[in-house]
C-alpha cells in the first residue's frame, strides 16, 4: 500500500483572536500546529499500513517552516515527508492549491491512497480534499467516520451524513477526506522522534513539479479575498439576577419567542 | 506577490496595522512583507502614498464572461425529504436573480422526488431541472457531480448556490474544481456588487474569528455555499407557475466506482442539528450520561435538538454527530443554550453565529458569559429542573 497524507500547518486556534480596535489577527504567540483533523487522517494511514503493509508519505504546501509538521508526522509513524514551498504559491485559494498538491502527488509517484483532514481550522473550507481528487482524476469520499474493512484492493467504510452515516464501498485508487470520530491519533514513541531528527525532509518547488505559473498562486485562483473584517459584536451580555428561581422566570420571559 | 516600492515607502505602518494576519513588518523605515500574507490587498487600499501593489496576478480573464447568465439553487434532496436550506437558497436567490434581472433556477437530483418540482416553484424559481432515476436514489459524488456539471456546461449560470451541508460540502467542491469556477465556502451572507453586478460572498474564516469578502471578478460560474438557517426562505405561493425540465441522463453520468451499500439514518436522536432552530448544548458540567438526560428533557421542552461539547462527546454521553465547535459543527439557530460549557474558543467557534445565547455556569467568570446575551450564574442540577418544570408549566 502506497499512502499519500497531506497535512497544513495551521495557526493554533486558541491564539487566533481579530483585535477588533487595531483590525488584525493577534499573531503574538501564536503556535503552529498539525491541522487536527490531518492528525486523524495520519494515524488511519499508519494503521492501514501496519496492518497492509506499505509506505507513509507525508506532503504539505507551505512556507519553510511547515517541516515541522511533517517532521511530528514522521514521529507519529510517517516514512517520508515532502514540502512544496515557492513565494508564488502566496495568496493559492483552493482551487491553486489543488491543483499544486497534484502536481507535487504526481512527482512523488505511485500510490493507492490518499487521506485528507475533513476541513483546515483557519481557511475552513474543507475543498482542497474534494479538488485534489479531481485534478487527480480519482473518485473522492468526504467525511469518513469508521473503516469497517480495510484489504489490498478495496476499502468499506461509514461516511458521516447530516441525518445518520453511509456505508460505502471502494476499490483503490481513491482520496478520503477524515473527521475526528474516526480513530485516536498515537502519541509519538522515543524511536519515532530519533527518527523525525534524522529525516530528511524533500523539498519541492513550482518550477521543479512543472507547475504552470498561470495556475499557481494568486494567479491561478479564481476567488479572491477583497476585504477582511471582525465579525459583528454580539449584544450587551446580561448576567441575571435575584434568586434561582426569579433568574429562571426572568429568563423564560426573554424567550417567550421561542416558546 | 505584494511588492513594496522602496522609493515611495515612508514606514508609516499604516498598512501594519490594516493587515489582518500579521504579515508586514516596518523595519529600517521600510515595509517588509513576511510569509503570512495571503495578498487579500487590504493593505494596498490603506497606503496612503500609494507604494504598495500586487504584482504577478495576471489571471486569464475568461472570454465569454457575458454570455454566462441566471441564478441556480443546487436543492439538495436526500430519503424523500428536501433539505430546508433549499427553500432557504430560493429565497436568497430570488433576491439575486431580481437584482441581475435573470431566471432563478433549481436543480433537483434524486430518486422518487413527488411533487418536490412544485414545491420549489411555490418558493421562488422560475425554472427546475429534475434528474430523477433510481439510480440516483442514493448520493454520490461522482453521480450528483456528473448531473450538475453537465447542466452547468449546457446552461452557463452566472451563479450557482447550494447548502453548506455534508452534501453540499462535498460534492459541489468537485463540481467547482472540474469547471475551474471559484467556490466560497459556508457563507453567511451574498450581495450583487453595484457597479459590475459581480456577486459578493462572505464568510466566517479562522474558526469565525475573522469574516472575510470574497469575489470572483474573472470566472463563471461564481460559485457559494451557502450556511443553512442563515437565509430566509420565501413563504409559499402556489399560484406561482415555472418551468419544469426533465434532464436527459445520459448512462455515463449515473455510474460511480464509490458503492453506497447502506444509508443509515439516525432514528433516536435528531442528528440534524444545522437544521434546528433552537439547540441546547451540554457540557462536561453535566458530570454523567445520567446527568446529560436534563439536556435532552430540556430540548424536548423546547422542541430543539441537543448539542454538545467535545468533552461531553469525549465522555461518551452523546456521539460525535452532536458535537458543535471546531472539529465539530458549526451551527446558527435562533436559539443555542449552552449548559454547563466554559466556553473554549473552539466550542465557541461553532456557535456563535446564534442569534440568541443562554449560557448556564456555576462559574461566573466561566468565557462562554462573553458570548452569552443571558446568562445564569447557578448550579445546574437546580437551574435546569426548574428551568424545565416552568417552560412546560407555560406551555400548558
Ligand atoms: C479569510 C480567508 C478566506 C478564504 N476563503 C476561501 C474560499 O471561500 N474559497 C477558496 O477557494 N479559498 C479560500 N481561501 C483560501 C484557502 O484558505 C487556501 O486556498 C488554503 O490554501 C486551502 O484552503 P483551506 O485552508 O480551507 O483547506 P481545506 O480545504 O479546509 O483543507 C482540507 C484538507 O486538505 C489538506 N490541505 C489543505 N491545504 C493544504 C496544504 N497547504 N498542504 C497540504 N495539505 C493541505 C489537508 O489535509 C486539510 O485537512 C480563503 C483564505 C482566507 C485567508
Ligand atoms: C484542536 C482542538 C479542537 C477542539 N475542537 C472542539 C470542538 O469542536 N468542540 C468543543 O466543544 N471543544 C473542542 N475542543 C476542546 C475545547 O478546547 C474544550 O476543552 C471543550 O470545549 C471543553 O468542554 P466543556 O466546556 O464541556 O468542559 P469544561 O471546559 O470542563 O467546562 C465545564 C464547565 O461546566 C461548569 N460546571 C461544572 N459543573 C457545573 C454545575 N454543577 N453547574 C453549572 N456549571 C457547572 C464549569 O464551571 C465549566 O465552566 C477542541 C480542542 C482542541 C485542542
Amino acid at each position: 500500500m502506497k499512502i499519500i497524507v497531506c497535512i497544513k500547518q495551521v495557526p493554533d486556534a486558541k491564539d487566533v483572536r481579530l483585535d477588533p480596535e487595531t483590525n488584525t489577527l493577534a499573531r503574538e504567540g501564536v503556535q503552529s500546529i498539525m491541522n487536527p483533523y490531518d492528525q486523524h487522517a495520519l494515524e488511519e494511514a499508519v494503521r492501514l499500513k501496519e496492518q497492509l503493509g506499505g509506505e507513509v508519505t507525508v506532503l504539505s504546501m507551505g512556507p519553510p517552516q511547515a517541516e515541522e509538521v511533517l517532521r511530528q508526522a514522521i514521529s507519529c509513524g510517517a516514512d517520508r515527508g515532502v514540502l512544496i514551498s515557492d513565494r508564488a504559491f502566496a495568496g493559492a485559494d483552493t482551487w491553486a492549491t489543488s491543483y499544486t498538491l497534484a502536481k507535487a502527488v504526481n512527482k512523488i509517484g505511485d500510490f493507492d491512497l490518499i487521506l485528507c483532514g475533513k476541513q483546515a481550522i483557519d481557511g475552513d473550507t474543507a475543498q482542497v480534499g474534494p479538488g485534489l481528487a479531481i485534478q487527480l482524476e480519482i473518485p473522492f469520499i468526504t467525511c469518513i467516520q469508521k473503516v469497517r474493512e480495510a484489504d489490498e484492493k478495496h476499502l468499506v467504510m461509514e461516511r458521516m451524513m447530516d441525518d445518520g452515516y453511509d456505508v460505502v464501498s471502494v476499490q483503490y485508487p481513491v482520496l478520503l477526506t477524515v473527521v475526528k470520530d474516526l480513530n485516536e491519533p498515537r502519541v509519538p514513541s522515543l524511536k519515532g522522534k530519533m527518527k523525525s531528527k534524522k529525516a530528511k525532509i524533500e523539498m519541492l518547488t513550482a518550477a521543479d513539479v512543472g507547475a504552470d505559473a498561470a495556475c499557481i498562486g494568486l494567479a491561478g485562483s479564481p476567488t479572491q479575498v477583497v476585504d477582511v473584517f471582525p465579525p459583528p459584536p454580539r449584544g450587551e451580555r446580561a448576567i441575571l439576577t435575584g434568586n434561582i428561581d426569579e433568574q429562571v422566570e426572568q429568563l423564560v420571559a426573554k424567550l417567550a419567542t421561542y416558546l | 506577490m505584494l511588492i513594496v516600492d522602496k522609493d515611495l515607502c515612508v514606514g508609516c505602518e499604516v498598512c501594519v496595522d490594516n493587515c489582518a494576519f500579521g504579515a508586514i513588518t516596518v523595519i529600517d523605515g521600510l515595509a517588509v512583507v513576511g510569509d503570512a500574507c495571503t495578498l487579500c490587498g487590504a493593505c494596498v487600499d490603506s497606503c496612503e502614498v500609494e507604494a504598495l501593489h500586487i504584482e504577478g496576478g495576471e489571471k486569464s480573464v475568461q472570454a465569454d464572461l457575458d454570455s454566462w447568465s441566471g441564478v441556480w439553487v443546487y436543492c439538495e434532496f436526500r430519503a424523500g425529504l428536501l433539505a430546508p436550506v433549499s427553500l432557504e437558497l430560493l429565497g436568497i436567490g430570488r433576491k439575486l436573480a431580481d437584482a441581475r434581472g435573470v431566471k432563478l433556477s433549481a436543480v433537483l437530483i434524486g430518486s422518487d422526488t413527488g411533487e418536490s418540482a412544485a414545491k420549489l416553484i411555490a418558493h421562488g424559481a422560475d425554472i427546475v431541472y429534475r434528474a430523477d432515476n433510481a439510480a440516483l436514489k442514493y448520493f454520490t459524488d461522482e453521480t450528483y457531480g456528473a448531473v450538475l456539471t453537465k447542466l452547468i456546461q449546457e446552461h452557463k449560470p452566472e451563479v450557482v448556490l447550494a447548502g453548506a451541508t455534508a452534501i453540499g460540502r462535498s460534492f459541489i467542491p468537485g463540481v467547482a474544481n472540474t469547471l475551474g469556477a471559484g467556490l466560497t465556502a459556508d457563507c453567511t451572507q451574498l450581495d450583487i456588487r453595484a457597479d459590475d453586478g459581480a456577486l459578493l460572498q462572505t464568510r466566517p474564516a479562522f474558526g469565525g474569528n475573522i469574516m472575510a469578502t470574497i469575489v470572483c471578478p474573472h470566472s463563471r460560474p461564481q460559485m457559494s455555499t451557502v450556511r443553512p438557517n442563515v437565509m430566509k426562505a420565501l413563504d409559499t405561493d402556489a399560484s406561482r407557475s415555472g418551468e419544469l425540465i426533465d434532464v436527459d441522463l445520459e448512462p455515463a453520468m449515473l455510474q460511480a466506482k464509490v458503492q453506497v451499500l447502506e444509508s443509515v439514518i439516525s432514528e433516536h436522536d435528531d442528528v440534524n442539528i444545522q437544521e434546528s432552530d433552537i439547540l441546547v448544548g451540554g457540557g462536561r458540567g453535566l458530570e454523567s450520561e445520567k446527568g446529560f438526560d436534563l439536556i435532552r428533557e430540556l430540548a424536548k421542552s423546547l422542541n430543539g435538538s441537543v448539542a454538545a461539547s467535545r468533552a461531553a462527546v469525549d465522555s461518551k454521553w452523546i456521539g460525535y454527530p452532536h458535537q458543535v465547535g471546531q472539529t465539530g459543527k458549526t451551527v446558527a439557530p435562533k436559539l443555542y443554550i449552552a449548559c454547563g460549557i466554559s466556553g473554549a474558543i473552539q466550542h465557541v467557534a461553532g456557535m456563535q453565529s446564534a442569534e440568541t445565547i443562554v449560557a448556564i455556569n456555576r462559574d461566573a467568570e466561566a468565557p462562554i458569559f462573553n458570548v452569552a446575551d443571558f446568562g445564569i450564574v447557578g448550579d445546574l442540577f437546580e437551574v435546569l429542573p426548574k428551568l424545565i418544570s416552568t417552560i412546560e408549566g407555560r406551555q400548558k
